[in-house]
C-alpha cells in the first residue's frame, strides 16, 4: 500500500504563514498606534485601508479558532456571558476570545479602535459587533446594504452611497485621517488586481483534473479577505496563479485520481478540513464552491465619486446579499461551467443567511441540472454541532449514485 | 383569555372581515405601513403563531430557523393559515425572515407574497428616504396585485384612525405604569391584540370606551401625569418625567422580541405570586414598541411620512441603536420604579438572543434582578417557563 497522500499540497501555501504572521504583527502595531479596526469580510475595506486604518477580521479569527479545534471552548466563554449556543459560532468565538484573550492560544485579536460591519453577508453582523463594542468600547459603524430582491434600484444605490459618505466622515473623525483620491485609486487598483488574479485561479479549476480542491481554496482565500488593497496580497495571488497554471499545463490535479467532481455550498467546517482529504482518497474533488466565489468583481473608477459608485455596485451585489433565485442561478452556473457531477450543501446551524433555503434550492438545482445533491448539517467552528458519522453516511449515499 | 383563545378570536375576526368582503393583508414584522395598506382597500392584520400547530415545516426549513418562521410555515403547510389576500415579509430585519420569504414563494407559488425592505441603519433622512421608496414600491405592487390604486382620502382617514387607536393605547400603557389597579395588564394586552388583528373603527370605538371608563377614575393631577408620561415614552426620553411612583406591590416589566403581550399575559395569568398589579409594563415589539409609533403627518408626502412614522417608533433589536435602547431601559427601570425584569428570548431568534445579555447587564447595573426566558412560539416548555417566573418573583419578594 502506498504512503502517498491522495492530495497534493500547494507550494504557495507556505507563503500563507508569512502573510498571516505579518498581518498579525501589523495589526498589533496598528492597535498600539490607535489605528486598528475590526472589519467584517464583506466590508469595502478599500476605504479604511486608503485612510491608513488597518483592518483585522474577526471572521478569519473565528476560522482560525475553528481550525485549531478550540471552537467549543472559546464559544463556551461567550455562552458563560449569556450568549445562546444557538448563535453564530464566529460571533461566539469572537465574543469569547475578546472576553478571555489570554485563554485563547490563536485567534484573539488586538484591541480595536473601531468596528466596521457591513450587513451584505448577513443581518447578524450588527448584533455581533454591538456585543464586541460593549466589550472593547470601540464604536460600531454599520454600512447598511439592504438585500436585493432583483436588480439594484437607484434609491438603493443612493442609500448605500450615502452610507459610504458617512463612513468616510466616521473614519475621518475617529482616526483623524483623510481620504486622498490618489491613494484611494491606488488601493482600489491593488484590490481589483488581487481579486482578478484570485478569480483566474478559481476559473482554472474548470480544467480536468482540477488544480485546486476545496481545502486549497479555503486556505488561500485568506489574503483576499484580510489584505485586499495591499501590495503583498497581489503578490501572493501572482505566485498562486503561477502554480495553478503550472499544474494545469502539466495536467496535475489537486488530488491524485480525480473521479467525481462536486460543488460545495457554504462555509467549510474549519475544524475538520481533512473531510475533503478523506474524500480525495475516494477520487472526489471539489473544483468549485459558492463560498470562495463570493470574491469577484473589481472596484473601478477614475475619481473618488466613481470609485465609490464601483464600491456600491460590488459590495451590494455579493452572493449572500441576493435572493434565493440568484443563489440557485449561481449554483447551476457553477455546475455547468465546472462540469460537476453533483453537489454537497453544508447546512451551517449558526449561519441562517447562508443556510436557510438550502432544502428548497437543492431540489431546484437538481431539477435544472440533472445532478444529485445532498444536504449535511453541522457548524463551521463549533464541533459540538457536527456529527461526523451521520454526515459520512449522507455523503456515502450521494457517492453511491456515481458508482 | 388563553393564547389559543386569542388565536381563535383573531381568526373569527378575520373570518368576519373576509365574509364581509374585505381583503386582509397579513404582515409579520411589527412595523408595517398600516395606513398605506388601508389606502389600497386592504385590512392589515398581524400574522400570528398558532401553538396548536407544530412540525409541518421540515421539508422546507431546517430546525434552526426561528420558532416564529417554523410555526408560520407549519400553519401554511397544514392549511390552518388564516384567510389572507397576501402576506408581507420584511426584508433586512433578520436573516430568518429574509430567507423564509424566499422559501415561501417557492413552496407556495399561488400565494401573494410581498416584501418591504427596511433600513437597518440609523441614518436620519437617508434612512427615511430609502424606506419611503420601498413603501412606494410596495404600494405600486399592491395596486398591481389587487387593482386598487392608492387613495389619498382613504390614507388620511386611515392615518386618523391609527392615530386614535395608538393614542388611546399609549394612554392606557401610561395608566398601567402609574396606576396599575385601573387597568389590568390582561385587559391592556387584549386591547393591543385587537389592534394587531385589525385596526378598524370598531376597535377604535371600543378603545375609546375603555379609555373613558379609566379616565373617569383619574383626577386632574393624575391625568396630567398620565399625559406627561405618555409624551415622555413617545419621545423616548424620560428625563422630563419627574413624578415619583409609589407602590407597595411588586412592579415587574417584560422585554424582548417577537412575543405578543396577550401571549405573555396568558402565560403569567395563572402563576402563583403574580397579582393584578405585578406586571406593569412590556417593552415588547408587538406591544409597547408598536403602540408608541408617532402619528403619520398627513400634510406631507404619504410614503415619506409613513416612513418617518415607522422609523420614529422605538427601535427594534434588528436595527442600529443598542446603546440607546440600553440607556432607555435603564431610565425606565430607574424612573418608573421597576423592581424586576423578565427578558424573553425567542428560540433561534438572532436579534433576541444577541440582545438579551446586554439587557440583563443593563438591568443589573441599575440594581434590578432579571430572569431570562428562552421561549418558542408554541410555548412548548410552558411548565418550566412558569416555574422560572414564579421562582424569580419569589426571589425578589424574599429580598
Amino acid at each position: 500500500m502506498s504512503d502517498e497522500k491522495p492530495y497534493r499540497k500547494l507550494e504557495t501555501q507556505a507563503l500563507l504563514q508569512q502573510i498571516a504572521f505579518r498581518h498579525g504583527m501589523e495589526a498589533m502595531a496598528a492597535s498600539e498606534e490607535g489605528n486598528l479596526a475590526w472589519v467584517s469580510s464583506g466590508f469595502p475595506v478599500e476605504i479604511p485601508v486608503a485612510m491608513n486604518v488597518f483592518p483585522s477580521y474577526p471572521e478569519q479569527a473565528g476560522a482560525i479558532i475553528g481550525a485549531t479545534k478550540i471552537g467549543p471552548e472559546v464559544c463556551g466563554f461567550a455562552e458563560d456571558l449569556g450568549y445562546s449556543q444557538e448563535l453564530w459560532s464566529y460571533a461566539r468565538a469572537s465574543i469569547g476570545s475578546t472576553d478571555r484573550p489570554d485563554d485563547v492560544a490563536m485567534g484573539a485579536l488586538p484591541k480595536p479602535q473601531a468596528l466596521l460591519g457591513c450587513n451584505n453577508i448577513c443581518g447578524t453582523i450588527l448584533k455581533w459587533y454591538d456585543a464586541n463594542s460593549e466589550q472593547t468600547g470601540a464604536p460600531v459603524f454599520l454600512l447598511d446594504t439592504p438585500p436585493l430582491e432583483d436588480e439594484q434600484k437607484p434609491h438603493h444605490r443612493a442609500y448605500v452611497k450615502q452610507g459610504l459618505m458617512r463612513l468616510i466622515d466616521f473614519l475621518t473623525k475617529t482616526f483623524n485621517t483623510t481620504l486622498e483620491e490618489d491613494r484611494f485609486r491606488e488601493v482600489s487598483d491593488l484590490s481589483s488586481r488581487a481579486i482578478k488574479l484570485w478569480t483566474q485561479s478559481l476559473k482554472a479549476c474548470q480544467n480536468k483534473p482540477s488544480p485546486l480542491n476545496c481545502a486549497d481554496r479555503f486556505l488561500t482565500m485568506a489574503p483576499v479577505v484580510s489584505s485586499r488593497g495591499m501590495e503583498h496580497c497581489t503578490e501572493f495571488y501572482e505566485v498562486l496563479l503561477m502554480e495553478v497554471k503550472d499544474r494545469v499545463k502539466q495536467g496535475v490535479g489537486a488530488i491524485r485520481e480525480e473521479k467525481i467532481r462536486l460543488l460545495w455550498d457554504n462555509i467549510p467546517p474549519w475544524f475538520i478540513l481533512k473531510f475533503f482529504n478523506k474524500l480525495a482518497s475516494r477520487g472526489v474533488v471539489f473544483p468549485a464552491d459558492t463560498y470562495t466565489h463570493a470574491w469577484s468583481g473589481a472596484v473601478e473608477g477614475t475619481d473618488t465619486s466613481s470609485l465609490l459608485d464601483g464600491i456600491v455596485d460590488i459590495y451590494s451585489n455579493v452572493y449572500l446579499n441576493k435572493n434565493l433565485d440568484a443563489k440557485i442561478d449561481k449554483m447551476v452556473q457553477l455546475i455547468k461551467d465546472f462540469d460537476l457531477d453533483g453537489f454537497v450543501m453544508f447546512s451551517v446551524r449558526s449561519c441562517k443567511r447562508y443556510s436557510l433555503g438550502q432544502l428548497v434550492s437543492k431540489e431546484i438545482v437538481t431539477e435544472r441540472t440533472g445532478v444529485p445533491g445532498v444536504v449535511i448539517e453541522g457548524d463551521m467552528v463549533d464541533s459540538r454541532l457536527f456529527n461526523e458519522a451521520q454526515i459520512q453516511t449522507r455523503v456515502d449515499a450521494l457517492l453511491e449514485m456515481f458508482v | 383569555m388563553s393564547f389559543p383563545e386569542v388565536i381563535e378570536q383573531s381568526n373569527q375576526v378575520l373570518q368576519a372581515l373576509v365574509d364581509a368582503g374585505e381583503r386582509v393583508l397579513g404582515y409579520i414584522y411589527p412595523h408595517p405601513p398600516h395606513e398605506i395598506f388601508i389606502a389600497h382597500g386592504l385590512k392589515p392584520s398581524l400574522v400570528r403563531t398558532n401553538p396548536t400547530v407544530v412540525g409541518a415545516y421540515e421539508a422546507s426549513l431546517q430546525t434552526f430557523s426561528c420558532s416564529l418562521t417554523r410555526n408560520l410555515f407549519s400553519q401554511r403547510t397544514s392549511s390552518s393559515f388564516p384567510l389572507l389576500a397576501g402576506i408581507v415579509f420584511s426584508g433586512n430585519t433578520c436573516d430568518a425572515l429574509q430567507n423564509v420569504g424566499d422559501v415561501w414563494r417557492k413552496r407556495f407559488p399561488e400565494d401573494k407574497v410581498l416584501r418591504l425592505t427596511y433600513p437597518v441603519g440609523d441614518a436620519g433622512e437617508s434612512s427615511i428616504d430609502f424606506l419611503a421608496m420601498e413603501i412606494k414600491s410596495l404600494s405600486d405592487d399592491l395596486e398591481t396585485l389587487y387593482g386598487v390604486p392608492f387613495s389619498e382620502s382613504a390614507f388620511k382617514q386611515a392615518a386618523q384612525l391609527l392615530h386614535e387607536i395608538r393614542d388611546v393605547l399609549q394612554l392606557l400603557y401610561s395608566v398601567r405604569l402609574l396606576y396599575p389597579p385601573l387597568i389590568s395588564y390582561h385587559t391592556l394586552s387584549n386591547l393591543v391584540g385587537e389592534y394587531l388583528t385589525a385596526p378598524t373603527e370598531d376597535v377604535s370605538e371600543r378603545l375609546k370606551g375603555r379609555w373613558m371608563e379609566v379616565a373617569e377614575k383619574l383626577d386632574t393631577n393624575q391625568t396630567n401625569k398620565v399625559d406627561q408620561l405618555r409624551e415622555s415614552l413617545l419621545n423616548k426620553d424620560l428625563s422630563g418625567f419627574d413624578s415619583t411612583i409609589e407602590s407597595t406591590s411588586l412592579r415587574i416589566a417584560v422585554i424582548g422580541g417577537m412575543i405578543e403581550p396577550s401571549t405573555f399575559s396568558g402565560l403569567v395569568d395563572d402563576i402563583h405570586g403574580i397579582t393584578d398589579s405585578t406586571l406593569v409594563f412590556d417593552m415588547l415589539s408587538f406591544g409597547f414598541k408598536t403602540v408608541f409609533t408617532p402619528p403619520v403627518n398627513i400634510d406631507g408626502d404619504p410614503y415619506k411620512e409613513s416612513a418617518r412614522s415607522i422609523l420614529g417608533a422605538h427601535s427594534e433589536p434588528t436595527q442600529e441603536g443598542l446603546p440607546k435602547r440600553v440607556e432607555f431601559l435603564k431610565d425606565v427601570i430607574a424612573r418608573l420604579s421597576i423592581q424586576g425584569l423578565i427578558v424573553c428570548e425567542q428560540s433561534f431568534c438572532d436579534p433576541d438572543e444577541f440582545e438579551s445579555p446586554s439587557l440583563e447587564k443593563a438591568a443589573e447595573e441599575v440594581g434590578v434582578p432579571t430572569v431570562k426566558l428562552p421561549l418558542d412560539s408554541e410555548l412548548s416548555d410552558r411548565a418550566r417557563i412558569e416555574g422560572r417566573i414564579q421562582t424569580f418573583l419569589e426571589t425578589i419578594d424574599a429580598n
